[in-house]
């Protein structure tokens, strides 16, 4: 074998062992010196591998990728991509932490206080979207606790100070804001375009046009380049939910985030007080009639099992709490839960914002009857696999029970999925409320791409695209009458995620100097056609964006190292020495 | 995903024509009417190689719907390996593109590939030696069933799902509804080693060894042949190393099927 197949530090150790034990029959000395040389790490090329998803998954977050990488070879780091699938790259960054850097779409938030779960340190050792960085920093600590306090008289500015400390420690590097394109045909279905409802309820709201053909059942056909509902419909299950997944038509919450509010939904009535015991707490009265898809009743029985089964789906059958990943930022802002009556619960929050409170209210509602045999540990075949998992977390729910305007119907696993209007719900048959369901199935199919989705759409086969589209394939969408393509701001934002559990990334310089690599503005422009809006901080866009970090061209924390895209050589290494490494004379970074 | 009708209405009659077109031209009737006469005596003769090929076409198609969960557990990522390895080569091919180009080779992947298969199993069975149908056939078999291994082990992604800066998925731009057919043949992690590749590079080998008995064949089955194996790369759905792989694969399969067969 060749002495360079093996890494340096190997053979040299190898060969100096070898060296040194040659040497301890001549000299001690000289054995002394070979062991001081032998247990000393000479430092060696950084190597990253950035994570992401194939191009048929999401285009623009491989287009990210590549560019990060080519800055990052530009900057001598030994940078390679590997492509996962979305459910694998989930698994790696939520449940295992086993990545470098990824690259991704962050789940649609509109609270600051999403914040707090995602890194604030108590929730380093959680899975899901609680901390996947490995972010641990007593100064962000407070502030994060401190902007959901009450004693806060003024959140603005507690809001303020944690986002500058997000800002300067680069848990994620902000790339930008997508708009969330969609391609409906006008034909069968109109007013697709609904502000102020979000993705998957707006499909609620559409209406039926007078001309449309009749068709028996009336059905609305949507297309999703990810096929994850067809194969998995548990609502917890963190790696097979994207963002704006269907389960929220399957599953209610008390209270649904419309827009930028938080309007109640199951609940007829939320009513806030302080009490001195309790802190904050919130009365929440449920509507009458309310049932399950499997004709029992829902009652404040459910509602109060659901909080703490998510809060522990052992239900404390087992060695320790098994919170559920999904939804835990606003479960854990939930202190007591209690059951007045069958229709009325009242929730205590402790110290917290009203505001941040009503996010807890936001949750889906599970069935009790169907969830409280999912406690148990999971095992294969009877094996044991690993503790501390319940089953709840990893079954598939293929035959979801829930109390949403659309229950499960039928599916074929990777292809389809059909959902059929529940007539018992509270929305349907009109009545006092926002709108009517003018459809009785809802049928969801799979395609293998954002081009082969549209195909679908422009040739009469389904009625919308319904999952966001890249910019590129609106030049193959028809000039006609019957289809429209429209916009909305999404509130994903793509990332580059950092894991400070590895080094180097654990060194808040070098994440600093990583992000500014990332050139937000030209990708905007370029990878999304202009169709992004680039963002230095998580809150852009909403009214909590602290006005002295909005993007001026520029991110105000980690400015690009170049301009227009172009990297400039050597201010990017600058930051990178700056940081404590060095570069070989072969221009290689070495730490 | 279902595979478009229209298409796989268009996929079979294209290849009706342009198998008998090619019959009358390499065959010739008089030697294609022995299927008439003698079609009890062919059948018995094809019968166990076509079974052995039907077989691994269905166990293929039960794997490969659990086979990508399986290679997430078990497999090897390579697409990073293979972009070491070869770098911009498709995006150099890919510079070349031009429209005409782009409908040909879209039309050579789809069609072209189905016929360049199709065509020697039709040629060879109305031989009076059936030794190179038996051939063909278990040929076939060994590149579905050594694939079919091969996938579960590499996982791996094509230049247009690592390379979108550098590659154009031309035949899914320019005829969206073909990746419904294809994507419901294979799973986009499954490029290494190219299919297309390894049963092309099959067919042409035989070809060359039957180029006595079918001479008009032989170039035929290289210009169809070769086309499809460039069209993977012109295409932007495979490496030259899974085109590499690939043309090992077909010719060890070539070999492997003769001494099968003569044994």
């Amino acid at each position: 074998m060749d002495s360079s197949d093996v890494s340096p530090t190997l053979s040299r150790r190898k060969l100096l062992g070898g060296v040194g034990f040659g040497a301890a029959v001549g000299s001690a000395g000289c054995l002394q010196y070979a062991r001081s040389l032998t247990n000393r790490d000479s430092p060696e090329q950084v190597s990253v591998t950035i994570k992401t998803v194939p191009a048929d998954d999401d285009e623009a977050a491989v287009q990210i990728a590549r560019r990060l990488q080519k800055h990052m070879t530009t900057a001598g780091i030994d940078a390679s991509i590997e492509l996962v699938a979305n459910t694998e790259l989930l698994r790696d960054i939520l449940l295992n932490q086993s990545f470098d850097v990824y690259v991704g779409q962050y789940p649609p938030q509109h609270d600051p206080d999403f914040l707090r779960p995602a890194l604030h340190s108590r929730f380093v050792t959680e899975q899901g979207w609680q901390n996947p960085f490995g972010i641990s920093d007593l100064g962000l600590d407070e502030r994060l606790v401190d902007q959901r306090s009450t004693t806060t008289d003024d959140r603005q500015r507690a809001v303020t100070s944690a986002t500058e400390a997000v800002g300067e420690i680069q848990p994620f590097a902000m790339a930008c804001f997508p708009k969330d394109i969609t391609v409906v045909r006008t034909d069968r279905f109109d007013n697709w375009s609904v502000d102020g409802l979000d993705r998957p309820i707006n499909y609620l709201a559409v209406d039926r046009p007078a001309d449309a053909p009749s068709e028996d059942p009336t059905t609305l056909r949507v297309v999703l380049t990810d096929d994850r509902i067809t194969k998995n419909c548990n609502p917890i299950a963190v790696e097979y939910r994207g963002p704006n997944t269907l389960t929220k038509l399957l599953y209610d919450p008390l209270a649904r985030q419309q827009g930028s509010e938080i309007r109640p939904w199951l609940a007829t009535d939320v009513t806030w007080r302080r009490t001195a015991d309790l802190g904050v707490t919130a009365t929440v009265t449920l509507r009458e009639g309310l049932s399950w898809h499997d004709g029992q009743n829902l009652t404040a029985a459910d509602v109060v099992f659901t909080y703490r089964f998510l809060d522990d789906t052992s239900l404390g059958t087992g060695d320790m709490p098994v919170h559920s990943p999904r939804f835990r930022g606003r479960t854990s802002l939930v202190e007591s839960v209690e059951r007045l009556d069958d229709r009325t619960v009242r929730f205590g929050f402790g110290d917290t914002v009203e505001t941040v409170a009503a996010r807890a209210l936001t949750v889906p509602m599970l069935p009790s009857h169907v969830w409280q045999e999912k406690t148990g540990e999971t095992n294969i075949a009877g094996i044991d696999i690993s503790e501390g998992i319940t089953q709840a977390l990893v079954w598939a729910n293929t035959d979801p029970v829930g109390s949403g305007p659309l229950q499960f119907e039928s599916r074929t696993p990777g292809e389809q999925v059909v959902f059929s209007r529940f007539d018992e719900h509270f929305l349907v048959g009109g009545g006092p409320d926002r709108f009517t369901i003018p459809f009785e199935r809802f049928d969801v199919r799979v395609a293998p791409s954002d081009a082969a989705a549209v195909s679908l759409v422009t040739d009469g086969t389904v009625d919308a695209t319904g999952s966001p589209v890249h910019p590129k394939v609106l030049d193959s969408v028809a000039d006609s009458d019957s289809i429209e393509t429209y916009m909305t701001d999404s509130r994903s934002f793509y990332h580059v995620g950092f894991n400070a559990r590895r080094e180097p990334f654990g060194n808040v310089r070098f994440r600093q100097a990583v992000a500014r690599l990332l050139d937000s503005e030209y990708i905007a422009s370029t990878v999304f056609e202009g169709y992004a809006t680039p963002a230095a901080t998580p809150l852009a866009g909403t009214a909590w964006e602290p006005t002295e970090f909005e993007w001026d061209g520029d991110d105000p924390f980690v400015p690009f190292a170049g301009s227009d895209g172009e990297i400039d050589v050597s201010e990017a290494r600058d930051a990178f020495r700056e940081a404590g490494y060095t570069y070989d004379d072969d221009g290689r970074l070495r730490g | 995903m279902t595979v478009p009708i229209t298409l796989l209405g268009m996929v079979i009659a294209v290849t009706v024509v342009l198998v008998s077109v090619t019959t009358a031209v390499v065959i010739g009737w008089r030697r294609f009417t022995r299927l008439r006469t003698d079609y009890r005596s062919i059948a018995r003769n094809a019968i166990p190689s076509l079974a052995l090929l039907g077989g691994v076409l269905a166990i293929n198609s039960v794997v490969r719907e659990v086979g990508v969960e399986v290679s997430w557990l078990i497999g090897w990522n390579i697409t990073g390996d293979i972009y070491a390895i070869e770098g911009n080569l498709v995006p150099a091919i890919q510079s070349l593109a031009h429209p005409w180009l782009t409908t040909y080779f879209s039309l050579i992947y789809v069609y072209g590939y189905v016929f360049v298969l199709v065509f020697p199993l039709v040629a060879y069975l109305v031989l009076d030696d059936m030794e190179w149908f038996r051939t063909a056939a278990i040929a076939y078999a060994l590149n579905y069933a050594i694939g079919l291994c091969l996938y579960l082990v590499f996982i791996a992604y094509g230049p247009r799902n690592l390379l979108p800066d550098l590659t154009e998925p031309l035949l899914y731009t320019n005829w969206p509804s073909s990746q419904f057919l294809v994507s419901e043949v294979n799973a986009n992690t499954n490029v290494f080693p190219s299919l297309h590749t390894s049963l092309s590079v099959t067919v042409i080998a035989l070809a060359y060894r039957t180029r006595r008995v079918y001479p008009r064949w032989l170039p035929i089955a290289t210009l169809v042949g070769g086309s499809v194996v460039i069209s993977t790369m012109y295409l932007a759905i495979h490496w030259g190393t899974d085109v590499v792989a690939g043309a090992i694969l077909g010719v060890g399969c070539v070999w492997l099927a003769r001494r099968i067969v003569r044994r």
